[in-house]
């Protein structure tokens, strides 16, 4: 935590596949490991099926909640379809998760757990201890749904570890 | 406190223009966010317009941190002035999370009730002295501006020097970290000197701000000169990366908007309502709720849309003009209680007819599934007295009243369209399914 860089995260899907819930387990995650974080969205239309997309960034001085085109390093995209309208973000040497969508589809049993996979597979390569994830998972799902969840979370971050 | 949308504020303009005059007893603040870009709004109106017309402050914070720090300044002001402030939040001030300290709540004590004519009657003499007091208030808040810190003048290199505000100084100081930068926090009314004396002190003055020209219409008609954004800026919502073009000078290049357009839930009960209409080839007057997706494909069943309770007046007034054609207004359960109450009563009184469709879904689902009068519950969710709305519709004098499920009795209900819209009448149909997401916005 020490560096002075700052992570700059894209989640992008469709209303209805979890993905500002995503986004928010990274937030969160990265607050309790101790980051200063910015989280923004908009979720006027989520419920409705239409395009949805998230800026995580934490790390040294943010300014703007927005990510700029071509300076995310993380582009973590959930639908095909949605794909060219979000590679814009994606800076040059950044990393792309979009192959992972197949690899989570064959993964999980309840496509509903699709976004904890990603974020799994995400989680991989961030510098945030795997207890912050578990944390924020608390935080994000009600009881019920939550071992389900870290088990999904867990696949994600091995897959992801490889 | 108070809070709203920009469109919320605008129903609001009536008592808000004179609750500038009575001022305040203990601290009123009016947080209300605009919406540029339009992510979820019929408008990208610039709330801060409101405090000029007004002659109330208004304070603009770029992130959720100063918004929390703004809002006890706010209160401050507002009390030590006397006057309601407007704190003027944009989308992405809004919708936006950030880790932050919190401070320490301070409960003050609750003033008295006290009768006080002179301040809060505002009939024409006494209102004439208030509106007195208001001008020196607004004199006063001019000294504040200069020297409140709300205003920041950040100094690095003077070849270009920026005043800015909101969210657009956060995008600012993505794209330029070592300009000089005259942040206004406090951006109404404007503190002259500490603009005049930034302008002078920067070889290069410029001004960005998203939406209208306010910063940059009150700098010019200082005589101060500074470089401005061309015009096309003015529509739609700045990003980090339209910064650099815009202080250059440069039109926006309009890009395709290539997102995926919202539509209605699979099953929800609006359709079965609009497949109705849709068979009849109606002219259907509409409103604001979900049922406004209805004039997107498949549908197409919706034909205007300009803000609440225009769906039941619509279908008034395009009566008056089209007397032949055929033509319905639909409205929401949320949205009649809103505003559409009072278009019925009006179009009974002037001896309208129609057909006007309530579609009670049992919640203000849009939004994210609120409670409102019409569910039986209060907006913390907890157990109230339900509006009945077939009794009001019969209480403010419509013919026929109609309450019918029309997705379980979808043929009935067909066949009740059909009748209704044929008659010579004004009748409303209260078509009444729960959302498809009630379960899930619990
Ligand atoms: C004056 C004003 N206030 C608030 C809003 C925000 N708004 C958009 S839709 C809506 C309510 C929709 O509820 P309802 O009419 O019940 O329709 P539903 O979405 O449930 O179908 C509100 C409050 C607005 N557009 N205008």
């Amino acid at each position: 935590m020490s560096e002075n860089k700052t992570y700059n995260i894209v989640f992008g899907g469709i209303g209805g596949q979890g993905v500002l819930k995503a986004s928010e387990i990274c937030g969160l995650a990265a607050m309790l490991a101790g980051y200063s974080v910015t989280k923004s969205e908009i979720h006027g239309m989520s419920q409705r099926g239409g395009s949805v997309e998230s800026y995580v960034r934490f790390g040294s001085e943010i300014h703007s909640p927005l990510i700029p085109a071509g300076c995310a390093e993380y582009l973590v995209c959930f639908h095909e379809e949605e794909y060219p309208r979000l590679k814009p973000f994606l800076a040059e040497d950044g990393r792309d998760y979009v192959s992972y969508i197949e690899i989570a589809k064959k993964s999980i049993e309840n496509p509903r757990t699709l976004n904890t996979f990603l974020v799994g597979v995400l989680s991989a390569s961030l510098p945030i201890d795997v207890e912050f994830w578990m944390a924020a998972l608390e935080q994000v799902f009600p009881e019920k749904i939550q071992e389900l969840n870290k088990k999904v979370f867990l696949e994600g971050r091995e897959v992801g570890t490889k | 406190m108070y809070a709203s949308k920009h469109v919320g504020l605008n129903v609001a303009m009536d008592p808000l223009m004179t609750a500038s005059y009575t001022g305040v007893t203990a601290g009123f603040v009016i947080v209300v966010c605009d919406d540029p870009g339009m992510h979820s709004s019929q408008n990208e109106q610039d709330t801060r317009w409101v405090g000029l017309y007004s002659k109330m402050p208004v304070l603009e914070p770029s992130n959720p941190r100063e918004a929390k720090e703004f809002v006890k300044e706010a209160f401050e002001i507002s009390e030590k002035f006397d006057t309601p402030v407007i704190l003027r939040m944009v989308t992405r001030v809004s919708h936006t999370k950030q880790d932050m300290d919190l401070g320490e709540r301070i409960v003050p004590e609750q003033p008295p009730l006290e009768k006080n004519p002179a301040k809060y009657v505002m009939v024409p003499k006494l209102a004439y002295k208030k509106h007195i007091l208001v001008e020196e208030r607004l004199n006063k808040l001019r000294e504040f501006a200069e020297k409140t810190s709300l205003n920041k003048v950040e100094m690095n290199d003077t070849k270009m020097g920026i005043i800015t505000s909101s969210m657009a100084y956060s995008y600012v100081k993505e794209a330029y970290p070592k300009a000089s930068i005259l942040k206004l926090g406090f951006s109404y009314p404007f503190c002259d000197e500490k603009i005049r004396k930034f302008a002078k002190s920067v070889d290069e003055l410029v001004v960005v701000e998203e939406l209208d020209p306010f910063i940059e219409t009150h700098i010019k008609a200082m005589g101060i000169e500074a470089k401005t954004k061309d015009p096309s800026f003015m529509i739609g919502e700045l990003r980090p990366e339209l910064i650099k073009p815009l202080i250059n000078g440069e039109k926006k290049v309009e890009k395709e908007n290539k997102d995926r357009p919202p539509r209605l839930c699979p099953g929800c009960p609006h359709f079965f309502s609009f497949n109705a209409m849709k068979k009849l080839d109606l002219f259907v007057a509409g409103d604001i709720g979900c049922y406004t997706l209805a004039c997107l494909p498949p549908l197409q069943t919706l034909h205007t849309t300009v803000c609440m309770g225009a769906g039941v007046t619509f279908n008034e007034g395009l009566r008056k003009a089209n007397p032949d054609a055929k033509i319905v207004g639909v409205v929401g359960d949320s949205t009649f209680v809103h505003s559409g109450v009072t278009g019925l009563i009006n179009a009974v009184y002037n001896n309208a007819k129609g057909v006007i469709f309530i579609l009670d879904n049992s919640i203000t689902a849009m939004t994210g599934g609120q409670q409102n009068p019409a569910t039986g519950m209060t907006i913390r969710n907890e157990k109230t007295k339900q509006l009945d709305l077939k009794a009001l519709c019969l209480a403010c004098g419509v013919d026929h009243v109609d309450v019918i499920d029309p997705v379980k009795e979808n043929k009935e209900f067909e066949a009740l369209v059909e009748k209704r819209v044929n008659q010579d009448a004004l009748s409303v149909i209260i078509a009444k399914h729960p959302c498809k997401l009630i379960k899930n916005l619990g």
